[in-house]
This record gives C-alpha cells, sequence and structure tokens, in this order.
C-alpha cells in the first residue's frame, strides 16, 4: 500500500528514532541515585531483584561491556551501554556461566514466570522490615535477602559481579537490565538504569513485555552498597 | 553484517535500519490490524502504537529464536489488548505520534478497502469468541494470520509443544462453531 500515511509515519517514526539515537550518545558521568527494586505488592523475593546504577560512559569508541575474572575466581561484568545482549551472553559461556539476558528500555519489564526460581530464593520480607527504624530488624531482613542462594550467586557490586563458585550445575543466570532513555544527573536525578539477576532452573521463556509503573521511582536515593 | 548479529537493537537508533524494518512489515502491520479493527483512523492510530512498540522492544527479539514477523505479531498483539485495556482518554494523552492526524481523504479510502478485503477473517475470528482466551490466540494467529505452529508459539512466548496442544485443543471445539469452517479455509 502505497499512500500518503506510510510516508508519513515513516517520517514521524524516524524522527522518533533519530531523537533516540541522541539520547543514547549523551554521556553522563554522574553517579546518580538508585534504588533497590522491588517485585511484586507486600512480600519481596528480593533475590528475584538487586538494582544498581552506573555512570553511563557512552562514548563512540568505548565498548558496550567489559568482563573481567577476579582472583577469587569471581567474574566481573561492567555494562557501559545496553546493546549486545547475545555477545555478553556468549563471553559469558567461555567462563563457564550460562546466562540469559534481556535488555529493556525503562519503564517495562519481562512478565514473571519466565522460568522456575530456586526454592532457596523465596524469602518472605515486607518492605516494611527492609525499611524499620529498628536497626535489628533491618538487619536481619536485609541478611535474609543477602544470603539466598541467588544473591550469593550475583551481586550488584563494582557492576554486576558474579561468584561461579554458588552457581550449582544446571543452574543458570538471569539477567533483565532496563535502561533510562532520559538522561539522568545530579541536577536532574533519576533512575538511569536498573538490573535484576537471578538464578533459575530448567527452560527459560522468552521475554513478555509488559509496564513496569514503579521504574521511575528513586526510592530514597541511596545507592546500594558496593555499587 | 551488524543487524544480523544484534537482531532487531539497530532499529532503534538507526533510522535507515528503521526504514528498512519498516518497509518489510507495514503491510503485515496494518492488515493484521484490519482483521481485528473496522476504523480506519485506529488503525492509523494502532499502527504507529505497534511500530512504537517494537522500538521499545527491539532488544527483545532474537534471530535464533523465530522470525521477525511473527515476533512483530506478538508485538502487535500485546499493542492490541493494551489498548483495549485503556479507555479513549487515556490512549489519546498517552499516544506519542498520533497516526489519525496524517491521514487524508485517499488514505483513508486505501485503508477502508483494506479493512473491507479483511471481512472474512474478521467474521471468522468472532466467531472463535467462545473459544477459551489461550485456544483463540493461538488458532487466531494460525489460521487467520498464517503463522506456523512454531511462529504462533514464538509470538505468545509459549513452547512449540503446549502450542501444538492447544491448537489441537483448539480446532476440536471449533468444529461445533457453525459455519467456522468455511470461514478459516479448514484447518492446515
Amino acid at each position: 500500500m502505497n499512500s500518503g500515511f506510510k510516508d508519513k509515519l515513516l517520517m514521524e517514526l524516524k524522527a522518533e528514532v533519530a531523537e533516540r539515537a541522541a539520547r543514547r550518545r549523551s554521556p553522563v558521568l554522574r553517579w546518580s541515585p538508585g534504588r533497590r527494586f522491588l517485585a511484586g505488592a507486600g512480600v519481596v523475593g528480593v533475590a528475584a531483584a538487586a538494582a544498581l546504577t552506573v555512570p553511563l560512559v557512552t562514548g563512540q569508541e568505548s565498548p558496550a561491556y567489559a568482563l573481567t575474572k577476579g582472583a577469587d575466581g569471581s567474574i566481573n561484568l561492567k555494562i557501559r551501554e545496553l546493546r549486545d545482549a547475545d555477545q555478553v551472553e556468549k563471553d559469558l559461556a567461555r567462563f563457564g556461566i550460562s546466562a540469559d539476558i534481556t535488555y529493556l528500555p525503562l519503564g517495562k519489564r519481562c512478565a514473571s514466570g519466565r522460568a522456575k526460581p530456586l526454592a532457596g530464593d523465596d524469602v518472605k520480607i515486607t518492605p516494611e522490615q527492609l525499611g524499620s527504624k529498628d536497626p535489628a530488624v533491618k538487619k536481619k531482613a536485609h541478611d535474609l535477602l543477602d544470603n539466598t542462594p541467588s544473591a550469593k550467586a550475583i551481586r550488584p557490586r563494582d557492576g554486576i559481579t558474579i561468584y561461579p563458585k554458588h552457581i550449582k550445575p544446571g543452574q543458570r543466570v538471569l539477567i533483565e537490565a532496563a535502561e533510562n532513555p532520559e538522561q539522568v544527573s545530579v541536577q536532574r536525578p533519576g533512575v538511569a538504569w536498573s538490573f535484576s539477576g537471578r538464578l533459575v532452573e530448567g527452560p527459560i521463556a522468552p521475554c513478555q513485555v509488559e509496564d513496569e509503573p514503579y521504574a521511575y521511582e528513586i526510592g530514597d536515593a541511596t545507592p546500594p552498597a558496593g555499587s | 553484517m551488524k543487524l544480523r548479529q544484534t537482531g532487531l537493537a539497530d532499529i532503534a537508533c538507526d533510522p535507515a535500519a528503521f526504514e528498512a524494518f519498516y518497509e518489510r512489515h507495514f503491510d503485515d502491520v496494518t492488515k493484521f490490524l484490519a482483521r481485528r479493527v473496522i476504523d480506519p483512523h485506529s488503525v492509523a492510530d494502532l499502527t504507529a502504537e505497534v511500530f512504537l512498540a517494537a522500538l521499545d522492544s527491539a532488544h527483545t527479539y532474537r534471530p535464533g529464536r523465530g522470525s521477525e514477523v511473527a515476533w512483530l505479531y506478538g508485538v502487535a498483539r500485546n499493542t492490541l489488548l493494551a489498548e483495549r485495556r485503556r479507555s479513549v482518554r487515556e490512549q489519546r494523552a498517552n499516544r506519542k505520534i498520533a497516526g489519525r492526524r496524517l491521514l487524508d481523504g485517499d488514505d483513508i479510502a486505501r485503508l477502508e478497502e483494506r479493512i473491507d478485503a479483511e471481512a472474512s477473517a474478521r467474521l471468522a475470528i468472532d466467531r472463535m469468541a467462545e473459544l477459551p482466551d489461550k485456544e483463540r490466540a493461538l488458532l487466531e494467529l494460525v489460521a487467520i494470520d498464517g503463522l506456523s505452529t512454531a511462529e504462533a508459539a514464538q509470538a505468545l512466548g509459549i513452547r512449540q509443544g503446549t502450542a501444538r496442544v492447544r491448537l489441537h485443543r483448539a480446532r476440536r471445539s471449533i468444529q461445533q462453531v457453525p459455519g467456522i469452517m468455511p470461514a478459516i479455509g479448514g484447518t492446515k
């Protein structure tokens, strides 16, 4: 169907693509406030999610990401730009890690139920406990979260750090990362990007993209420890 | 070739890559919509929405897991479902590109022709209304939109085995609905 509509819509969409490309090229060199991102309402299983923000360095020549192996056997992944998810998967495979990585724009997430979670990740903690004014209650909740099988294997530490010694045979690393197309800075605080990482068992279904209504909330604007 | 390595990631940041993608799929998208929507203005709005949603989701397409068109039909289906859940006011407020504003008289006439050409497909979809949602979604994509069972499974994000079972069930139940088999051209 050749029509004026087809051409006019193409022009509008190409303008949108160009605008997105321009936003991607704008470097943001500052740390920006982040938040823990908690899935579900009320009771949370947070192995399902740990969020971090990173300084986005999106210079033309810099590689999209860097992988390095630490002396303790851990694998550190620093993502500078959300592209080439397939290549990250391939490179991790060379380190013996089977991973499924999905990149999304901030505000979207994969619908739950893509893969079978680990039984040990299912800790019952409420957001009230995590934000409790009683230091003992708060510490206990955070300790529980930090000691699930997924949290031990995938930590938001200096980027994302993966500990193969905590990954059992048959388990895979499932990472979903979302990037904010808008620039964030100290003047305009916001979530630059968020990531959720967890271990799963068995087959992983494709990502069904859905809205993540809380993606832009910056919480208490405190970057998580170690990020 | 970069495009092959990275799937469709390029279409969201490279206008030339996007244009090629748009040219490949504009007709598929408008026909898909014309099988489900009878108002040319809504088809125009939704066409814009589907391509915008494709930009948002481009990172999720993996060439190894199936065809572009099957992936795009999955995007189009989700867009349509989301649209039906929103009120008219919400739809207007959230629209980034109002497709209907780009239409002139000739465009409307062409879209109406396209919508008329899909009348029997819309009738068949109406008659599937009694099927359970999951079975109907599969039967629509296979019998009406012409995807293979594997492609329909990809569009819906389900396993091929599950798709085969659901499709079998759908076909068995649909045979009891009067007038449906001629409309969907028998079973494939």
